[in-house]
């Protein structure tokens, strides 16, 4: 598969309200070509929404995000869309389309939306099932497969579009515990080949060994941004502390 | 004293003709007005949930009307009422004799009392199915248009792959529930003078009294047309998705293509693509 191409993502004083609600509140984020970017924080904080507003899933406030230097906030219609099919997105629901089979969700928008004849739609599929492991339930429906399985083949989908920028909004947060490795390993070989990543997850050991910067949020508002040792060694941020001891031994936290 | 039943009175000579007749134009009118219904009813479901108002509101107001006041009021105001606001010549050319506009079993098509009927059940089931694919969009959960939108599909290609097939497959019970009605309610059409199986069934008792033998067979005539296309109706059925194999239709693909071709776009995409 050729080189990959990847993305510069530069936030500028973002900000968003659902009605009174202040979601984000001045984000201020540079994320350069190739890096893996681990997003955390409590519920709420607004780290969703941070990466929804990227391909906008979810609509600026004010502000604006910039892509390799170009300017988003006004882009609509055939624009839009040209931007969101260059951005893959992997949902925390999988929300793969139980009416087509895997194989069918990744070809779907490849002939639709990039315009591949289907024999270059369907073989491009299956190298991409068979990336992810799944090339032997290429015919199956979503609802005949396993959370970890949907999961994967998602990500086969939304790799697909060979994207320069990849979304992943709590990939493993919907599984069984058995499940979450295997998605992971997927991300794994995904984060080495050099596209630019932002990963929402409270996968610690994922963030520990294939972030180059964690992003801590809280409140709508960045309070670390660092890479993973010293964001894991040296947490500055008491809420950061208290967020990640929690995650560590949430009995214990509970009970303090 | 017992109850005798003398079927030879309904079965035999000119009733049998009247419901042979009957049984005909009850099946000539079912299946033009579900054509028209399939056509309108699109055309309904584009309005109502366009993103324009403009849209939106003539369909609104066309649903709630529709769906709201007697169907034997509606056929009567199409027949009596609007029938009459033609221009004459119209109304004229309409009441003729045309002699190729006759169906097999000498049922014209070309008259007052079917153009009526078929309109007024077409635009009445019309609202129902609409609304009924309409609530079924709504069932579709939220997640399945931002996959759509973020992999860059357009409004109309969201609608048409990943939405409505999905919706056909919510709303397909009701939706062929509507079909049935329709059937069953062209029965009104008898208000209006259309000679369909039940004008028949009344001919008959006014002929030789013959009322509860009459309508002892019109009932079971209605029976046997709902079954029957109730068995046909299950043949365009999109299989369940747990249960689909491949190399079946594609789920929705009949009824889609009835969609697009109601709306002159291309379906070429209907053919199962296994690998």
């Amino acid at each position: 598969m050729s080189a990959i191409k990847s993305s510069m993502i530069e936030y500028r004083h973002v900000h968003k309200w659902y009605g009174d609600l202040h979601v984000l509140r001045g984000i201020d984020l540079t994320i350069g070509r190739g890096e893996v970017v681990v997003i955390c924080g409590p519920s709420g904080s607004g780290k969703s929404t941070l990466i929804r507003l990227i391909n906008r899933l979810d609509d600026l406030s004010q502000g604006d995000i910039l892509i390799d230097g170009r300017s988003t906030a006004g882009l609509k219609g055939r624009g839009l869309r040209q931007l969101r099919a260059g951005i893959g997105f992997v949902f925390q629901q999988f929300n793969l389309y139980p009416h087509l089979t895997a194989q069918e969700n990744i070809t779907l928008a490849l002939r639709r939306v990039v315009g591949l004849a289907e024999p270059m739609a369907v073989q491009r599929a299956n190298e991409l099932l068979d990336r992810v492991g799944m090339s032997d339930k290429r015919d199956s429906y979503p609802g005949q497969l396993s959370g970890g399985q949907q999961q994967r083949v998602a990500i086969a989908r939304a790799i697909a579009m060979q994207p320069q920028i990849l979304l992943f909004d709590e990939p493993t947060s919907a599984l069984d515990p058995e499940m979450i490795g295997e998605v992971l390993a997927v991300m794994r070989e995904i984060a080495k080949t050099g596209i630019t990543m932002l990963v929402v997850t409270h996968e610690m050991g994922f963030a520990r060994e294939l972030a180059d910067r964690i992003v801590f949020m809280d409140e709508g508002i960045i309070l670390e941004d660092a890479p993973p040792t010293e964001f894991f060694l040296d947490t500055r941020h008491p809420r950061a502390q208290h967020f990640l001891r929690q995650l560590l031994s949430p009995l214990h936290t509970a009970s303090e | 004293m017992g109850i005798s039943f003398d079927w030879a009175g309904v079965l035999t000579g000119e009733p049998a003709q009247w419901l042979l007749t009957g049984i005909l134009t009850t099946a000539y009118v079912t299946l033009a007005a579900s054509l028209l219904a399939s056509i309108l009813a699109v055309l309904v479901l584009g309005l109502r949930i366009s993103p324009a108002r403009a849209g939106r509101w003539p369909a609104m107001t066309i649903i709630e009307l529709f769906r709201n006041t007697p169907l034997i009021v509606q056929l009567m105001f199409w027949y009596f009422a609007a029938f009459g606001l033609l221009p004459l010549s119209w109304r004229l050319w309409i009441g003729n004799d045309h002699a190729w506009a006759r169906l097999p079993g000498g049922i014209g098509i070309i008259s007052p009392e079917f153009l009526a009927a078929t309109w007024g059940l077409g635009l009445f089931s019309a609202v129902f199915i609409a609304e009924e694919i309409r609530a079924g969009l709504l069932a579709v959960p939220v997640g399945q248009r931002e996959a759509a939108l973020s992999q860059g599909f357009g409004p109309w290609a969201i609608l048409r792959h990943v939405l409505l097939p999905q919706a056909l497959r919510n709303a397909w019970q009701p939706v062929v529930g509507q079909y049935l009605n329709l059937m069953k309610l062209s029965s009104l059409a008898t208000a209006i003078g259309l000679g369909e199986i039940t004008y028949q069934v009344r001919q008959i008792e006014s002929y030789n009294s013959h009322a509860l033998e009459a309508f002892a067979v019109g009932t079971a005539l209605y029976l046997i047309f709902g079954l029957v296309l109730a068995q046909v109706l299950s043949r365009f059925e999109p299989s369940q998705i747990a249960k689909r194999k491949p190399g079946t239709v594609k789920a929705g693909t009949v009824a889609l293509a009835m969609v697009d071709a109601a709306k002159g776009i291309d379906c070429s995409q209907g053919a199962d693509r296994g690998a």
